[in-house]
């Protein structure tokens, strides 16, 4: 018995409800994605949403939360919920701009190393010098360095964003250095070489592409470090200056009313700050892969 | 020379060759302190602000006394003889007086050392004693519902920072259930400190015999050792993983597999060639356990070398930044160095200049 197929029915388009199943697959598949988004989108409206100024105080302190103060008031009378929700910009516009400074910086970093280390000559002794440095900055825990570095740059977002771009590069420029010397050995970086191009363009045309991708999957988790190394030197008190919302000094002050049975100063910034971390991990696992894990 | 002393002179020149690859760590040491005193040297002299008043608390003093100040702050003098002086001081653990109370940076720093390294050592050894458990487990037994726990707990590294794990700890067991002492410090403010033999707590409390004392620093560290145990758990349980599972799929195990070879010594093989990546580890958790002894420190009130890095940094104390930088980087450089030289001993692959030796 024979199947006859017609040619409309090989071109009629897949049945709607498939479409539609696939669409709500794409976008599920996508879900690790949103909680990112969601930061982000808060980051840019938050501190224009809160309902009561995040630096003055607005109430009589300690109060639970509730009523007009959905998260309560600290121990100074300072809004909770509006603070944690306004605390998102300072933490994220830090976090992007150290993730791209020291994702760039480090690619060309490990560029510049990878191609020069084993040469003769003064570009080779830069790159050992730059290997040394790098391995020095990396041998101090990353707290400590932050703490010298802050008391010389101070601390608004930008003399931040600069101690914390000189604490989080050296791992990226360590990742792209690796793979530039595995890359670099290739059979099309030789050919690129014997059709006569520079090293310069051949750097920029052939390793680039080839070599970033490790300090680009790190992006994501250098994101979370920068928010997280902002929040510790906020915890310290040697971060942002209060009453800048900022989750670590909040955390900081909420410590002392938790320990006195009044959680809701301390948790709710704690929250959001596990979340903030936590959703650029996930989505970084998502966009590229386990290949990281 | 005859051709005896030559003979010997070569011996001796073959035997310093094959040496060299702990020679030359251990030779990289002073040099990465060198520049790593260096970059403190300018580092504290960017510091905005005038140093004459931040120790005078902006009193208006003569320019005579001003200058005695610089002075006396080794901030007189061309940049190089500075430079020459400070290097001569850091040398013999001479950084000078703090300019918050006054006292020797050295001597405060030489007392707080103890309590630092203790809390960082014993969090440590549970850190890593629970790693390998852990990462054995979840690799040997893989399908256990253990491993299935592990694994995902593995990736979480990381994402509940240590200050936050700290405030919890302290209101459920402190606040609500009182079953640990308040983060007042390493000991019930109550007591009367013990005699000083080693520094150390809770050696000194051992040594007197002292049980209250000791049971009081025990529970006094519970909270703060929990703390540094579960944030860097993970990050270093991820690591061992990733040693564990590539040398289960190196050939070298799978050609001992297919070998018929006996079960332990199967696992005798992988067990050594994750060794390295091991003790590697270890180096990185004690940079994190220094780390996190700061903010743990802080948190629980405890007069360790973290709380003193961090008041220096508050009040622009440049001294004792100083010193604090300079100590923090020692230690942490001779870590790295033994953790090298551990590893140059358990793979020889590891050691420099072996490629140009075997060329030769």
């Amino acid at each position: 018995m024979s199947v006859t197929i017609t040619a409309d029915e090989v071109l009629a388009p897949p049945p709607a409800k498939a479409t539609a199943k696939r669409i709500l697959a794409a976008i599920w598949s996508w879900a690790p994605v949103y909680p990112m988004v969601a930061v982000f989108i808060i980051a840019v409206i938050g501190p224009w949403i809160v309902p009561l100024s995040p630096t003055s105080v607005v109430g009589s302190p300690d109060l639970r939360p509730g009523g007009a103060f959905h998260f309560g008031t600290d121990s100074t009378g300072l809004d909770v919920f509006s603070r944690t929700f306004a605390a998102f910009r300072n933490d994220i516009v830090i976090a992007t701009l150290t993730s791209l400074v020291s994702t760039t910086v480090g690619i060309l970093l490990g560029l510049l190393i990878g191609m020069n280390e084993s040469r003769r000559g003064l570009l080779g002794w830069v790159a050992r010098f730059l290997v040394r440095v790098l391995d020095l900055i990396q041998a101090v825990p990353a707290v400590v360095i932050a703490l010298a570095l802050v008391a010389v740059v101070g601390t608004s977002v930008f003399s931040l964003t600069v101690a914390l771009a000189i604490i989080l590069t050296p791992n990226q420029a360590r990742m792209v250095r690796t793979e530039v010397l595995k890359v670099r050995t290739d059979a099309y970086i030789d050919a690129a070489r014997m059709a006569g191009e520079r090293e310069f363009t051949l750097t920029l045309r052939h390793v680039l592409p080839n070599a970033s991708w490790p300090a680009l999957e790190n992006a994501s988790l250098v994101f979370g470090a920068a928010i997280l190394i902002t929040a510790t030197l906020g915890f310290l008190g040697v971060g942002l200056h209060p009453p800048t919302p900022e989750w670590g000094s909040m955390i900081s002050t909420g410590a002392s009313d938790a320990a006195v049975g009044r959680w809701w100063s301390f948790v709710f910034p704690a929250i959001a700050l596990v979340i903030a971390v936590g959703s650029f991990a996930l989505a970084g696992q998502r966009i590229f892969g386990r290949r990281n894990d | 020379m005859t051709g005896h002393e030559q003979g010997a002179g070569t011996r001796a020149l073959a035997v310093l060759r094959r040496q060299r690859w702990w020679f030359t760590r251990v030779l990289a040491l002073p040099v990465h302190l060198f520049f790593f005193a260096a970059a403190v040297f300018f580092l504290v002299r960017m510091i905005p602000g005038d140093p004459v008043a931040v120790l005078t608390g902006g009193q208006n003093v003569s320019a005579a006394k001003a200058e005695q100040i610089r002075a006396s702050l080794g901030l007189t003098g061309s940049l190089l003889s500075q430079f020459v002086h400070y290097l001569h001081n850091v040398v013999t653990l001479n950084f000078g007086n703090s300019m918050m109370n006054g006292l020797s940076v050295w001597g405060e720093l030489s007392q707080r050392l103890p309590e630092t390294i203790e809390l960082a050592v014993i969090a440590m050894v549970i850190a890593t004693a629970l790693t390998l458990v852990m990462g054995l487990v979840a690799v040997l037994k893989p399908k256990s519902i253990l491993a299935k726990i592990l694994i995902p707990y593995a990736r979480t590294a990381g994402a509940i920072p240590d200050f936050v794990l700290g405030v919890l700890g302290i209101f459920l067991f402190y606040t609500t259930v009182h079953l640990l002492p308040a983060p007042d410090g390493i000991y019930a403010p109550t007591l009367n400190p013990d005699p000083k033999v080693t520094g150390f707590p809770l050696l000194d409390a051992l040594f007197a015999g002292d049980t209250v004392m000791f049971g009081s620093i025990c529970a006094h560290l519970v909270l703060p050792v929990a703390v540094l145990v579960i944030a860097n758990t993970p990050l270093l349980l991820k690591i061992f993983l990733r040693a564990l599972e590539e040398a289960v799929d190196a050939a070298p195990t799978r050609f001992r597999i297919a070998a018929g070879a006996s079960r332990r010594t199967v696992l005798l093989s992988i067990a050594r060639r994750a060794a390295p990546s091991a003790v590697a580890m270890m180096g990185t958790l004690f940079g994190f356990m220094l780390g996190g002894v700061v903010v743990v420190e802080q948190l629980f009130a405890m007069p360790g070398m973290g709380l003193y890095g961090v008041d220096a940094v508050n009040s622009s104390d440049r001294t004792a930044l100083e010193g604090f930088l300079i100590v923090v980087a020692t230690i942490s450089l001779v870590v790295f160095l033994i953790v090298d030289l551990v590893n140059m001993i358990l793979d020889p692959r590891r050691r420099p200049g072996l490629a140009k030796e075997g060329a030769s």
